[in-house]
């Protein structure tokens, strides 16, 4: 594939991703900061950002695991996992933590099993097209290393 | 989990008067948040020295605080010039952290920024009414980094804070309200560039 279809697949990729709204404004952002200074900014932050998701995934599944619900403790997680959503601008998963506070908020179990499924459905999503979206900038990248020889 | 990580970022043509760095403590439990502060500092013009650490437990022991209060407290205000510390922490939170720094007897107590995704005019007034400088909603934007250079330049007022209460509420609640309708955006998105495969 040549460089030009590599960065029309990955604009499209990530314009689709705008339109569809798991991304917003705060992406915008980011990319932003990205250049000559930080060329690898978003690759890390997307990096720290699922590293972080998935651990906090991990606890809360665990959380809502117990007999008896520790909704503060949960509560706790949910916000830290919407902090770092709001921060890189995934806005479906941001969105869904909302939600899931106002279960943990009712101390509704039901409802908070049912808020984790749809963040973990949301941020999976999400995690698959950064996964994509890393591997074309990384082609690109590579391809233009490679012209520069 | 603990971690310090010291950063110096910046450029020499937007450094204060004498050439000296704004030494920066952030105080942050989320890595994400972490990076993204430094980064925003970085691409300010100012010449920070950042140290990041990830609990306020931390800070206290940069700062050469202790929590046992029969110690008499001694800041080591040689090492920090400006704390910029989220709110919402585990164990020790940042409003504990700014009353903890505020409380020390020294004559130039270090200025202390909260942040906070939370836009709690209670939440706000609290700080504020033990000494915090300023109250920034996250996500953190440019011209809020750039603020911080005021706070720690010159050491006087800087001009009226963007993310006081009314203006930071006008400005995210009108960016929340807009997430939570439910609105993905699409209706004022235009197809653009990604900027990712810059050079």
């Amino acid at each position: 594939m040549s460089l030009m279809a590599l960065r029309e697949q990955l604009n499209g990729l990530v314009n689709s991703m705008f339109l569809e709204g798991l991304l917003d404004d705060q992406f915008e952002q980011l990319q932003m900061l990205q250049d000559e200074s930080s060329p690898g900014f978003i690759a890390e932050l997307i990096t720290l950002f699922c590293g972080d998701s998935e651990r906090i995934l991990a606890e809360l599944t665990k959380l809502l695991d117990q007999a008896v619900v520790d909704y503060q403790k949960v509560d706790a997680f949910v916000h830290q996992l919407k902090g770092s959503s709001s921060s890189v601008g995934a806005q479906h998963v941001k969105l869904a933590c909302v939600q899931f506070r106002q279960f943990c908020e009712e101390h509704n179990k039901e409802g908070c099993l049912c808020a984790l499924n749809v963040v973990k459905h949301e941020y999976y999503l999400l995690r698959g097209k950064f996964d994509t979206m890393l591997q074309l900038e990384q082609r690109i990248q590579a391809y233009e290393s490679k012209q520069q020889i | 989990m603990e971690e310090v990580e010291k950063r110096e970022e910046g450029r020499n043509d937007g450094m204060l008067e004498g050439g000296v760095e704004v030494r920066v403590l952030v105080v942050d439990d989320s890595p994400v948040d972490r990076r993204m502060v430094e980064v925003l500092l970085k691409k300010s013009g100012a010449m920070f020295q950042v140290t990041s650490v990830d609990s306020a437990k931390r800070a206290m022991e940069v700062l050469g605080l202790s929590e046992d209060k029969t110690k008499s407290p001694v800041v080591d205000d040689q090492k920090v010039d400006i704390i910029l510390t989220d709110y919402c922490m585990p164990e020790m939170t940042g409003y504990d952290l700014l009353k903890a720094v505020k409380e020390q007897s020294c004559q130039k107590p270090i200025p202390v920024i909260v942040m906070s995704s939370e836009n709690e005019p209670q939440r706000i007034n609290r700080c504020r009414a033990i000494g915090a400088e300023d109250f920034i909603i996250k996500p953190l934007q440019t011209n809020d980094v750039l603020r911080l250079r005021s706070y720690a330049r010159t050491g006087l007022p800087p001009p009226p804070p963007l993310s006081s209460s009314k203006a930071g509420t006008k400005r995210k609640m009108t960016i929340e309200l807009m997430a939570e309708s439910g609105g993905g955006g699409s209706e004022r998105r235009r197809p653009r560039l990604t900027g990712l495969a810059m050079a």
